[in-house]
């Protein structure tokens, strides 16, 4: 890390030639304004508007008081905030607790880094397809295997039972991303400083000791960026639902993205105003969640130290 | 003592590895065998072994367009997406000036945008343009999205190059482009070819925008294409199977040469 800082290369005074600058900057500033700058403005300006084919009125503020009273929406909101709300958790301890066992060199660490490491390799339309299998009321590995235990009572359509829908959709995420949270906690293992691990070990710190007070402390920066990297994850999710289920049933695993998808583009409104304003709104939620989220950890560790 | 909790961690830890590949395992092995073979039993192992199903997927299910369709999309936005972002890294790294943080951090915050910020407009965008329903505006889409990700890469690496070697190449009368084409560019190949695997691997996969964006069965991605031949097989699970791995073969082989490169880049800037 402390290799080489940025360099120094200006010190100050020299040059800066203005034409060269520009020239490397322009291809990737223009893509950034007339494909995501200008859509991003655009999209704002939707929200104020009913916006049909070839008609575009302004309604001032209606949609969004439409929306603040759209059960759906808000149904989606809550069940996206309980998705973004597991899965950090379930992911980063599961990945913490797997990478203390590679850093702790069990053998064939290197096999199990790869083999774990693979889920998040496939696109969510495969992961989709799989789970929806693996989920099947008549044939599915899981009810299989509760059967053949004598459990036929637990056996269910696990996508198709309201109440399992979601959590089941959750177990799916988890599976596949806990195998990159692993290979990025045990690079930050790798990465400690090894004399403060041996002091603890002189100090007689066991194996507890040495994880509370002295390795979770020192990797809290990688596990904030992981809880984020998760949250904001999750707060996106979109193929997994629209390949398996499509927010069924009973809108039980509903989330905002497939809903703007259903009210833009699958509904007969033909009106992209309103999604838009769904948009801007969820816009808003992610970025105060994500700034509440960052603060809360800064907080508690000025508390400890 | 120590023996026993040994072997409980290893069983854990084996037990998780099922968990993990498992379902890969099992797609494979459907993937050789006849729907009506399955349906006797879902668990057996594939004998004999139908290698003749994947030519079959193949050629008889426009699979063939959708695998070119994808390649043609992915490599494009890919090569375009280095490039500009590779120029846009060296400038930020390299050249101090007003702006500079400015335009860094607004390009990095965008990679927490919600998808749906854009997507509609981006929708009424192309079709304004002619754009929509084309493999030429999906592959811009994609230069969009995964710039941000790409120069932020790069840009940490670049500003970690020595500025010596730049005011050496100045010295010998190197200008500007040549110092990027020809000095930080092969400098920094480990960094690029990092960014090059990752996009590539997240773009290929990719649904949203592509679902947004296309409609055309001549113009469908790979993910379009299976999610259309699920809708048009349905209990067909055999071939499904077969399908499902003709996409996933692509990642498997180049994770396979790539891992380590792969592994480094997506979890590039998660470490602090």
């Amino acid at each position: 890390m402390a290799k080489a800082g940025r360099p120094a290369a200006t010190d100050d005074g020299v040059r800066r030639p203005w034409g060269a600058i520009l020239a490397f900057l322009l291809p990737a500033l223009t893509v950034y304004m007339a494909l995501t700058a200008y859509p991003a403005f655009r999209t704002l300006w939707n929200s104020f508007h009913v916006v049909l084919p070839r008609r575009e009125t302004f309604v001032g503020l209606d949609n969004f008081v439409e929306l603040a009273q759209d059960d759906i929406f808000w149904h989606a909101v809550r069940n996206t905030f309980v998705w973004a709300a597991a899965s950090p958790l379930i992911e980063v301890t599961i990945a913490t607790l797997l990478a203390l066992a590679l850093y702790a060199k069990v053998p064939g660490a290197r096999f199990f880094r790869v083999a774990w490491f693979t889920p998040v390799l496939m696109s969510y339309v495969v992961v989709g397809i799989l789970w929806m299998w693996i989920y099947n009321y008549d044939w599915g590995p899981i009810n299989a295997t509760l059967r053949a235990l004598g459990l036929d009572g637990l056996a269910r359509p696990w996508l198709g039972d309201p109440d399992t829908a979601l959590p089941a959709l959750i177990l799916v995420t988890s599976w596949m991303w806990v195998g990159f949270n692993m290979v990025v906690m045990l690079a930050a293992l790798h990465s400690l400083p090894r004399e403060v691990i041996e002091a603890a070990e002189l100090d007689n710190c066991g194996w507890g000791g040495k994880l509370v007070f002295i390795i979770l402390p020192l990797v809290r920066p990688t596990l904030l960026n992981l809880v984020v990297l998760s949250f904001i994850g999750k707060m996106k999710i979109f193929d997994l639902v629209w390949i398996t289920t499509k927010g069924n049933p009973l809108w039980s695993t509903e989330t905002v993205s497939t809903y703007v998808y259903k009210r833009a583009f699958e509904w007969s409104t033909f009106d992209l105003g309103y999604p838009s304003t769904i948009a801007i709104v969820w816009f808003v939620i992610v970025m105060i969640a994500v700034l509440a989220l960052t603060r809360a950890f800064r907080v508690r560790d000025k508390l400890e130290y | 003592m120590r023996v026993a909790t040994q072997s409980i961690v290893m069983a854990i830890l084996c037990a998780y590895t099922m968990f993990a590949a498992g379902p890969f395992v099992w797609a494979a092995m459907l993937s050789l065998r006849t729907t009506s073979e399955i349906h006797l039993d879902h668990f057996a192992l594939p004998d004999p072994m139908h290698w003749d199903k994947y030519p079959d997927a193949w050629f008889n299910s426009n699979y063939s367009i959708y695998f070119m369709n994808s390649l043609q999309v992915v490599v494009g936005a890919v090569i375009l997406v280095t490039l500009i972002g590779a120029m846009a890294a060296h400038c930020l790294a390299r050249y101090r000036f007003r702006l500079n943080r400015i335009i860094y951090f607004v390009l990095f915050s965008t990679i927490i945008f919600p998808p749906q910020v854009t997507i509609i407009s981006l929708f009424q965008i192309l079709v304004g343009y002619g754009l929509y329903n084309s493999k030429l505006g999906l592959m811009l889409v994609y230069v969009a999205i995964q710039l941000p990700l790409t120069v932020y890469i790069l840009e940490s690496f670049f500003a970690r190059i020595p500025a010596d070697l730049f005011d050496a190449a100045r010295m010998d009368g190197y200008s500007d482009w040549a110092i990027f084409w020809r000095v930080a560019l092969p400098v920094a190949m480990p960094a690029v070819t990092t960014t090059v695997i990752l996009n590539f691997i997240l773009l290929w996969n990719e649904f949203l925008f592509a679902v947004v964006l296309i409609t055309d069965e001549a113009n469908r991605t790979l993910p379009l294409g299976i999610q259309r031949f699920i809708g048009d097989t349905q209990e067909d699970i055999g071939m499904i199977a077969t399908g499902l791995m003709i996409a996933i073969i692509p990642v498997i082989v180049v994770y396979a040469f790539f891992s380590e490169k792969l592994i480094q880049g997506m979890t590039a800037g998660a470490v602090k």
